[in-house]
């Protein structure tokens, strides 16, 4: 079966005030009906500007220069704006980082999902109306007869951010981008949120792309990962064996950054969370060498001599791009 | 997925009370009930547009018959006095006020139309759609306004329709340049992306997310934009520039002018009318501003 969502050697560039800079480069995924695909990284490293790609919802100054993305068998950066609109909201569809701010403050949730439906289902106001009932129920919300009339600014965030997988999935689109759902939102709240994503994901078969620098979220969720350092992918592979068997020293960093807590035991677990010194280093100071580089513990000369390396498959279910992956992670 | 299922609460019940049907617009409406300055614009205007209706009527006077001796004054046969040609001051009031209001009202919605689809196509698109369309509006904003309309007015005719006409075309710079800086700030706040990302083109995404989003300082913007249109009425008119055959408190301060000294009421009411109309929309302005604007509402 084909992938819903293949994206192939894809790279953008922004036009910078010394000529384009690369923001991402060659980047390689397929997602499968009913998968999730989680993309990783630190902010900055092209995460978002992934999913804005596959959108075509590009900033100005931003353009995708060579690569490929099928949808469903078509190709969206050769389908013109007009079909391009009858895509967005139907077949593919975006969940924002900030409920707070994604919804239109004017209008009730009950229209602002039924406004979807009217546009790509040609259904009228009462049709809508009934079924934004409908999708409120399926996203969890109690009173949903009521809260449909209800404004943005009278929801909680957890709440705010249901809407919008409800109006996400109103359409039953093929692929959902999820850009960071619950980074926004409560400790508690993201739990949920995470929860009727898998689920929905269970009863309509959506394929996810998933946003998140939550590693816990990745474990918990997703079929795939793709690991992003500085617009390049450096590790990716099945998410069990990225997690199980992390390769990139980078990977492994971000893996050490995430606290494991456990109901009884204390202070030598929080003694045990590392970082990983400095930062992503910005847009075009990124030479052909490993841009994680500069903040490796197992740079060696080798790192510095040679263009990073393409992603090298080593098994079955993982490619690593890093020199020295078969010292570090034998 | 064990470790989610088991740490998860159901949905938060606790939410926020459900009190549906509480309109953004209509909580505005009930702000603006509560500011004693607004409530008292509106009640002002809404006599005086009453009195423009009515009161010719039931004051039964022509105001361009001639009703007593010129300039007499104030007294029981024309209760605020005669004009330069006999004619009745009040019943000139009442009558002009329906072209003065009528003038102010049709030119603010002029300068709205312009301005608010300038601006709005300008600040939408950005680049050189916004390069072009302000060029435009800086070009219409140089030029001295009632200068401008006094050319207007010369060119094509001393008739109502053409001042009131000159009048929306000389003022919907300022109109523009808000309604831009409005669309430039809403353009890529979330909500507007989403509605992209969720497949609305750009006339749905222009009219239906920013524009009402934007409303706010464009509807004060408009009401004081009829006050202003008022006084520029009164202007040309004062300047001989107004419309000879139609009666409007402006025409009647152009016509007393030279009469100031020898018949203060010739003059004075008209310009207190038009002096107590534009309070009053200025009042309501005030208070609508208010109403939508949160951050000045947090004063009490």
């Amino acid at each position: 079966m084909s992938p819903v969502l293949s994206v192939q050697n894809l790279t953008v560039t922004m036009k910078g005030s010394k000529g384009p800079v690369p923001v991402l480069e060659n980047l390689s995924f397929d997602v499968a009906q009913g998968k999730t695909m989680a993309l990783v990284g630190e902010s900055g490293c092209g995460k978002s500007m992934t999913a804005l790609a596959i959108m075509q919802l590009l900033p100005e100054d931003f353009r995708v220069t060579s690569g490929r993305i099928m949808l469903d068998g078509q190709d969206v950066l050769t389908s013109s704006p007009k079909e391009l609109r009858s895509l967005r909201g139907n077949k593919m569809s975006m969940i924002f980082q900030e409920p707070m701010t994604a919804l239109n403050p004017l209008y009730t949730v009950g229209d602002q999902i039924g406004e979807v439906l009217r546009q790509h289902r040609g259904l009228g106001r009462r049709d809508a109306h009934q079924q934004a009932i409908q999708f409120l129920k399926a996203v969890q919300i109690p009173a949903a007869e009521k809260r449909v009339d209800a404004y943005p600014h009278q929801l909680s965030g957890g709440m705010r951010q249901r809407v919008m997988i409800a109006m996400a999935l109103a359409c039953k689109p093929k692929l959902l981008i999820a850009d960071e759902p619950t980074t926004a939102l409560d400790v508690t709240v993201q739990a949920q949120i995470f929860d009727l994503l898998s689920e929905l994901q269970d009863e309509t078969d959506t394929a996810i792309v998933l946003i998140t620098h939550d590693l816990g979220a990745v474990a918990e969720l997703a079929d795939d990962v793709a690991v992003l350092y500085a617009g390049r992918c450096i590790e990716q592979g099945a998410a069990e064996e990225i997690i199980a068997h992390a390769r990139h020293p980078y990977t492994r960093g971000l893996m050490s950054c995430v606290p494991h807590l456990r109901l009884g035991k204390t202070d030598s677990h929080f003694a045990a969370l590392e970082e990983i010194p400095g930062m992503v280093p910005p847009l075009g100071a990124r030479g052909p060498d490993c841009a994680f580089r500069a903040r490796c513990a197992f740079a060696a000369e080798v790192c510095r001599t040679q263009p990073q390396p393409p992603l090298d498959r080593v098994d079955a279910s993982a490619a690593v791009s890093c020199w020295r992956h078969q010292e570090i992670a034998p | 997925m064990t470790t989610i299922e088991s740490t998860a609460v159901k949905p938060d019940a606790t939410a926020l009370p459900v009190r549906a049907g509480t309109s953004p617009m209509a909580a505005a409406l009930r702000q603006f009930a509560r500011s004693p300055a607004g409530v008292a614009g509106a009640v002002a205007l809404l006599v005086i547009i009453l009195a423009t209706l009515f009161g010719p009527h039931l004051y039964g006077v022509d105001p361009l018959d001639i009703a007593g001796a010129p300039l007499s004054p104030p007294d029981a046969d024309a209760w605020l006095g005669t004009d330069y040609l006999g004619r009745d001051i009040l019943a000139g009031l009442l009558q002009g006020g329906r072209a003065t209001l009528t003038v102010g009202g049709v030119a603010a919605l002029i300068t709205i139309v312009i301005g608010v689809t300038m601006g709005s196509l300008a600040g939408f698109f950005g680049g050189p759609i916004d390069t072009a369309l302000t060029k435009v509006t800086e070009f219409f904003q140089i030029l001295p306004p009632l200068l401008f309309a006094m050319v207007l007015v010369t060119l094509f005719g001393q008739s109502l329709v053409i001042v009131t006409l000159a009048i929306g075309v000389v003022s919907w710079p300022s109109a523009a340049r808000l309604t831009r800086a409005e669309f430039l700030r809403l353009r890529n706040l979330d909500f507007v992306k989403a509605s992209r990302a969720a497949g609305g083109g750009n006339g749905h995404l222009i009219l239906r997310v920013v524009l009402p989003n934007a409303l706010p300082p464009i509807i004060v913007s408009a009401t004081l934009a009829i006050g202003v249109a008022i006084l520029f009425e009164g202007g040309l008119s004062f300047l001989g520039l107004g419309d000879p055959n139609t009666m409007s408190w402006g025409l009647m301060l152009g016509q007393n002018r030279n009469y100031v000294l020898d018949a203060w009421w010739s003059v004075t009411f008209p310009g207190a009318a038009i002096f107590i109309s534009v309070l009053a929309i200025s009042l309501i302005g005030d208070g609508i501003n208010d109403a939508i604007n949160p951050r000045l509402r947090k004063r009490g």
